[in-house]
């Protein structure tokens, strides 16, 4: 009897735990994926500083600042994005020992030796050809991972195909996240963060590199559910999709 | 009593794990229920927005049709033009697939596109020909009937018999297949009963149906047989280089790529755990439309100069002579640069040539010729109705003028213009000004963003 209580309880705390575990993986992601994903970012746009820091400014920047100079131990202050003065004094010893203008202030030439890139120019900042590579990036990498190399450019292209043609939507943005046009959207994988190879295909089809010859569809033949698809004509068959019209 | 308490126990367990396990349910039911309304409240507003969208490019429609000023006509136009474009993005957003869209899609971009070019025909001083107006009296007729098919579908969401949720699972998929079929047959009816006799529309336009079946001009005649390709490719890449050529099965859509083309699969030699280099070339003429060689790059040797030398000779070997370097991008560690074709002191920016060149070896591992091909053809430039100086009239006197030249630029609907470029500097940043070398038209305007990466034209 009391083997059977036993055996009861731990299968419904099982039950309970693998429910809740079961949630929290499909609703809340893992902080190691928000974290890689973060790094691939930082790939992308170089942590850019957008403007001059000095006493009193905060922000995602200044942490950047801080935490560079924390590790190399000119800061021994907590990171918390507020420039202080144990920022100031941090960043006039950082100064002081890399023979810049010692006067406190991060500008251009401080970003540069603490290894940031800066964004001299305010005025052209809006303009930026990297989010669309990071977005397209992400569409080949939840499409076709595993594909070769040309299979991605040529997903890539069809999403560009797209845009070009009067029946899609006329912007990268649209074209993906169009209701039911690409399964990494309506599954999520979208959201992975991409690899280099992806980031490269995405970059080569946005120059024009386009293996499909124009074309505007492709489907996995063993996996494809619509009928509808069948009725496309097949232009090119690259790794395991066709490419069609 | 012991026992009794024993026994007591796994039914009490059994109902904590009952409550607990509904609790759970209900939050998530909740949840759902929550995240259900609000898509549909979001379809909803989409849909209302669009609905008044149309609204407004039937009536604009109508007016532009009867006024005769042609102030009033551009007002007008550019209304339509814009509320035509919110229409067709709202209705691509619409939970219905896409096929059922694809024609009502497309007449959309076509509204808003010949609004467009109507514009600019209004800009250029010109009154609308019989024919345009035809055209846009037809335009107004569809508009008509996809309005009051909206006002149908209005009045099932009104009714409550409508509601936009078929992101649901598959259980209650009675219900969903009801409102799927009410909102998908009504706009596929549309799509079906309206759009099958839609007409073609011509006009100097990105989306006109004259630019979309457009052939390329720059391949000759000659067919070349899938062996005869084999050995361009071998060619091209250089005999050392090839261990195995494969080529990629073609569908039996010829006519739909853009350009049609054997495509290939090289494995390269004595090169170790290296990806495979790919290949297109063309059916007619044989010519090597783009190579991508996706190889790791080891260590950055060679300086842009160098590198830029490289793809101009890789262009002359290629038999490309003519070539002027435009513009660059860094790849990684790697270069891509941009060559533009001159035809004797014009420089055609139509004609374009991508060559991506490694920076540890100056190794060419990439190349895109499609535009060049498309478009390069022996061309009639006619001589410049206006000189250097008459032109410069035309741009603004505070705009910093470093360098002109003669170019052939592309322009709306692959037209080709001959004009005289003006780069320089304004407000303290990059622009190119392009003035029509026969009328002194002002025909654009780009902006040029330099970052690190390279420059980049807008």
């Amino acid at each position: 009897m009391k083997r059977k209580v036993i055996l009861l309880v731990s299968i419904v705390t099982i039950i309970i735990f693998s429910s809740v575990a079961l949630y929290s993986q499909i609703y809340l992601k893992p902080e190691e994926t928000i974290n890689k994903e973060e790094k691939t970012r930082e790939v992308l746009t170089k942590a850019p500083i957008s403007k001059v820091l000095y006493w009193g400014a905060r922000g995602q920047d200044v942490i950047d600042v801080q935490s560079k100079l924390y590790r190399w131990g000119y800061y021994d202050g907590t990171v918390d994005g507020i420039y202080g003065a144990g920022t100031y004094r941090a960043v006039r010893r950082f100064q002081r020992k890399n023979g810049l203008t010692v006067d406190g202030i991060v500008g251009p030439k401080t970003a540069e030796a603490l290894g940031l890139s800066f964004k001299t120019k305010t005025s052209n900042r809006s303009v930026s050809r990297n989010d669309n590579v990071y977005l397209l990036a992400r569409a080949i990498h939840g499409e076709s991972r595993g594909e070769p190399y040309i299979g991605k450019v040529a997903v890539a292209a069809v999403v560009l195909n797209r845009v070009e043609h009067p029946s899609f939507p006329n912007s990268i943005a649209s074209v993906i996240y169009q209701p039911g046009a690409f399964t990494a959207v309506s599954d999520g994988q979208i959201n992975l963060p991409p690899d280099d190879e992806s980031v490269k295909a995405a970059r080569d089809a946005l120059n024009g590199w386009d293996p499909t010859y124009g074309c505007r569809y492709y489907w996995n033949p063993a996996t494809a559910t619509s009928r509808w698809i069948w009725s496309r004509k097949v232009v090119i068959k690259i790794g395991k999709h066709w490419f069609g019209n | 009593m012991r026992h009794k308490y024993k026994k007591g126990l796994i039914p009490t367990f059994l109902i904590v794990a009952l409550v607990f396990t509904g609790a759970w349910g209900f939050t998530q039911y909740k949840i759902k229920r929550d995240y259900r309304t609000r898509l549909n409240s979001q379809y909803q507003r989409m849909f209302y927005d669009m609905k008044d969208n149309i609204e407004t490019v039937q009536t604009s429609l109508g007016k532009a049709l009867l006024s005769k000023s042609k102030e009033s006509n551009i007002l007008l136009l550019t209304q339509i033009y814009q509320q035509a474009y919110f229409a067709q993005e709202k209705l691509s957003q619409m939970p219905v697939k896409h096929k059922d869209l694809e024609k009502t899609s497309k007449f959309l971009n076509q509204v808003a596109d010949y609004s467009f070019a109507m514009i600019q025909n209004h800009v250029n001083g010109k009154d609308l020909s019989d024919k345009q107006r035809q055209n846009l009296f037809k335009l107004k007729d569809y508009t008509q009937n996809f309005s009051s098919e909206l006002q149908d579908i209005h009045d099932k969401i009104m009714k409550g018999r409508l509601n936009f949720n078929i992101v649901r699972r598959r259980e209650d998929s009675k219900l969903k297949k009801a409102n799927e079929d009410m909102l998908n047959t009504g706009l596929s009816k549309y799509e079906e009963d309206q759009m099958t006799q839609y007409p073609e529309l011509i006009y100097d336009g990105p989306f006109s149906d004259k630019v979309l079946n457009i052939k390329p001009k720059g391949l000759g005649d000659k067919e070349v047989s899938k062996e005869e390709a084999i050995e361009i490719v071998k060619d091209f890449l250089g005999d050392k280089k090839v261990t195995k050529v494969t080529a990629f099965e073609e569908g039996e859509n010829k006519k739909g790529a853009n350009i049609s083309a054997y495509t290939f699969s090289v494995s390269p030699k004595n090169k170790e755990k290296e990806q495979a280099i790919y290949i297109g070339v063309s059916k007619i003429g044989g010519k090597v439309i783009w190579m991508e060689n996706p190889r790791k790059i080891k260590k950055k040797e060679l300086s842009e100069k160098e590198a830029q030398k490289k793809a101009l000779e890789f262009l002359k070997e290629k038999g490309y002579e003519n070539m002027e370097p435009n513009y660059s991008l860094k790849y990684g560690d790697a270069n891509l640069f941009n060559y533009a074709y001159k035809d004797g002191e014009v420089t055609v920016y139509t004609d374009l040539i991508k060559v991506k060149v490694a920076l540890d070896d100056g190794e060419v591992i990439g190349y895109d010729a499609s535009k060049y091909l498309k478009s390069h053809h022996k061309r009639d430039i006619p001589k410049p109705e206006l000189t250097k100086e008459e032109a410069k009239e035309s741009v603004r006197q505070d705009f910093d003028i470093e360098n002109i030249r003669l170019t052939v630029i592309p322009s709306r609907g692959s037209k080709e213009v001959l004009c005289y470029e003006f780069s320089g500097k304004y407000m303290g940043s990059d622009y190119i000004v392009y003035i029509n070398a026969l009328n002194g038209r002002e025909e654009q305007i780009l902006q040029i963003i330099k970052d690190e990466d390279g420059t980049l034209m807008i």
